[in-house]
């Protein structure tokens, strides 16, 4: 019984961090832009279908592997810059409702272009054999497992001490607290925004990348981890990194201890979460860029 | 525009009125899931453009119209089908009253929109355990009601006669539709979305203003799923799910977000661009979002808006005698 327990909670926590993956480019995007990145999901799956281009059905070693994601990071980063030029840019000032609408649609662009390109096939993604094995941690753990907890946290502590610590993190918090001060001050607002809308768009290509060998690999790859994302951002504060991965720790545990203990209604409990906790801190748990 | 809209009007009622005697039956199907689909369409709008809330998971509500037709209709529980539709629409308005009272009072914005997306989803998770409703594949092969009237009868196995019910049936919603958003209960919503705060000031209940426009948003979205059932014969988990629940945005805003009449509209640029491009897997998607990437970018009041910047900027010998906007 014990051991059931421990399996969940490593299962939930091996979730967890795969949707702060997702979620980290998502909240980025919000903090900054004030933007609700429809399309983020579709660019994750993208990213996994260029991962795959990259190193075929199992990648040849481990360092491919990670090179595969961070060329499927360049190539939906391109496309983020892309799409800020041509479409976020100008519809600054407009109502929100607008900018979740052109999201939308490139949403569907992208998921309908990578339907077109990849096809509609679903192809089994194995890890690389580094990451191909078990190891014993009182429980047996798959090291691949391991490695997306990893690369997680990772992330995470990237983007606190990028955000929080490095001058160029204090940029970006600059110019989503206030652009029109920033830019009296000198800062090239609309540079910096883009700069940030590429890692944005980087992250979720990377987390496509990276994620890839986690589960089968077809178009509505973006959905499942969408929406789990959108969750953790909501609860964790809109644009806040440290609120993200929380939360994030808490949906994926929520997930996979419901599979134990309400085992006849599987994936009921992250809505309910979700919904009580938007009912009871509206704002989040660290609201700290959405004003 | 009031001219240019008018003759709209009529052109598309003799089209759609006439559409089974010119096109084939395949269009004619078309022709009856785009008719349900404006009026689902029209009941967001009213919730969108006249309350100012913006929902993403009205299908929920379409959901649960669709399957109540869809158990009363398979399981043969007797019940006349009218009465079948009167349930359907009532649940519907429970069901959004519930959603409403629920969610409006700590949620709004951004909230809002994920709140009411967790909820249709959380919808479909249930749908998926019950066996009764058919789990993930949805109630198949769903037999089409005859329906007594005691002076006639409607067979809507007949095509003709089932489309002309839901012609019918969906022209009703449309003027009730109208007559609402045109009356008292429009005009309050629409002021307590353009400035909720003095709206209440005048002393216009701005919470249940927006309860309100919730439910009856909800009922009409659910009388949509009613008629949908018996024409598509089936009902799928699809119906409810996120992006169906994105259809009517999608419609409102190509047509023009503000205008009671964009989503139908939009409803029709969507449909036909979906015919078109029925064959090639992925393009369709493409080519919606490109379009609506354009309409965004370009026409931020969607065609309609577009169509009146076009017909105001045109000849100065046609100037619009009341300066009245439509």
């Amino acid at each position: 019984m014990m051991t059931l327990y421990l399996f969940s909670i490593f299962n939930g926590l091996v979730m967890g961090q795969a949707i702060f993956l997702v979620a980290s480019g998502l909240t980025l995007a919000f903090g900054i832009m004030k933007l609700f990145n429809f399309a983020h999901g579709a660019f994750f799956m993208f990213g996994a279908y260029v991962a795959h281009y990259v190193t075929g059905q199992e990648a040849a070693s481990l360092p491919i592997f990670i090179g595969a994601a961070f060329v499927a990071a360049l190539v939906v980063g391109a496309m983020g810059v892309v799409s800020d030029l041509a479409v976020f840019r100008r519809l600054a000032g407009v109502p929100t409702e607008y900018t979740l609408i052109a999201a939308f649609s490139i949403m569907l662009l992208a998921s309908g272009g990578a339907e077109l390109i990849f096809g509609q096939g679903i192809h089994a993604i194995y890890p690389p054999e580094a990451l191909g094995g078990m190891i014993q941690l009182g429980i047996p753990v798959s090291v691949y497992s391991l490695f997306i907890i990893g690369a997680g946290v990772v992330t995470f502590f990237l983007l606190e001490v990028g955000l929080n610590r490095l001058w160029f993190g204090k940029i970006i918090q600059a110019v989503a607290r206030d652009p029109w001060m920033a830019d009296i001050s000198g800062l090239r607002v609309q540079r910096i925004k883009l700069i940030s809308v590429a890692i944005s768009f980087a992250l979720a290509g990377l987390a496509g990348g990276l994620l890839v060998a986690n589960q089968s690999l077809s178009l509505d790859l973006g959905h499942s981890y969408l929406l789990l994302a959108f969750c953790a951002v909501i609860v964790g504060g809109l644009g806040s990194i440290k609120g993200a991965f929380f939360a994030s720790i808490l949906f994926g545990l929520a997930d996979s201890l419901n599979y134990i203990l309400l085992p006849t209604m599987p994936g009921v409990a992250v809505y309910a979460l979700l919904i009580a906790l938007v009912l009871i801190k509206p704002e989040g748990f660290y609201p700290e860029l959405s004003q | 525009m009031k001219r240019l809209i008018a003759w709209g009007l009529v052109g598309l009622f003799v089209i759609f009125a006439t559409a089974p005697f010119t096109v084939h039956a395949g269009l004619v199907f078309i022709a009856g899931i785009a008719m349900t689909e404006i009026i689902f369409a029209l009941s967001w709008n009213m919730l969108f453009s006249y309350a100012g809330l913006a929902s993403f998971g009205h299908a929920a509500f379409f959901g649960v119209g669709a399957y109540t037709a869809a158990v009363f209709l398979k399981y043969d529980y007797g019940l006349h089908f009218m009465l079948v539709i009167a349930l359907g629409t009532f649940l519907g308005g429970v069901a959004s009253f519930i959603v409403a009272i629920i969610v409006l009072r700590r949620a709004s914005g951004i909230q809002l929109a994920i709140l009411t997306l967790a909820l249709s989803q959380l919808v479909v998770t249930l749908i998926g355990y019950s066996t009764y409703l058919g789990r993930d594949e949805g109630i198949p092969s769903i037999e089409r009601p005859v329906m007594e009237f005691g002076l006639f009868q409607i067979d809507m196995s007949n095509q003709i006669q089932g489309y002309y019910f839901i012609f019918f049936m969906s022209l009703l919603a449309l003027v009730l539709m109208w007559l609402l958003l045109h009356g008292y209960v429009g005009r309050r919503m629409k002021a307590v979305a353009i400035d909720p705060e003095r709206a209440a000031f005048v002393g216009v209940d701005v919470w249940r203003v927006r309860v309100l426009a919730f439910t009856i948003g909800g009922a009409f979205a659910a009388f949509a799923g009613c008629l949908v059932v018996p024409w598509a014969q089936i009902v799928t988990p699809d119906l409810v799910m996120w992006l169906h629940s994105a259809q009517p945005m999608l419609a409102t805003l190509l047509g023009g977000a503000g205008y009671f009449w964009g989503p139908i509209v939009g409803v029709l640029v969507l449909s036909a661009v979906n015919y078109a491009t029925r064959t090639f897997a992925g393009l369709s998607e493409v080519l919606v979002g490109g379009i609506l990437l354009i309409v965004v970018l370009m026409a931020p009041q969607g065609i309609m808006g577009f169509l009146r910047q076009l017909v105001e900027r045109g000849p100065a010998d046609q100037p619009d005698p009341e300066g009245e906007r439509a």
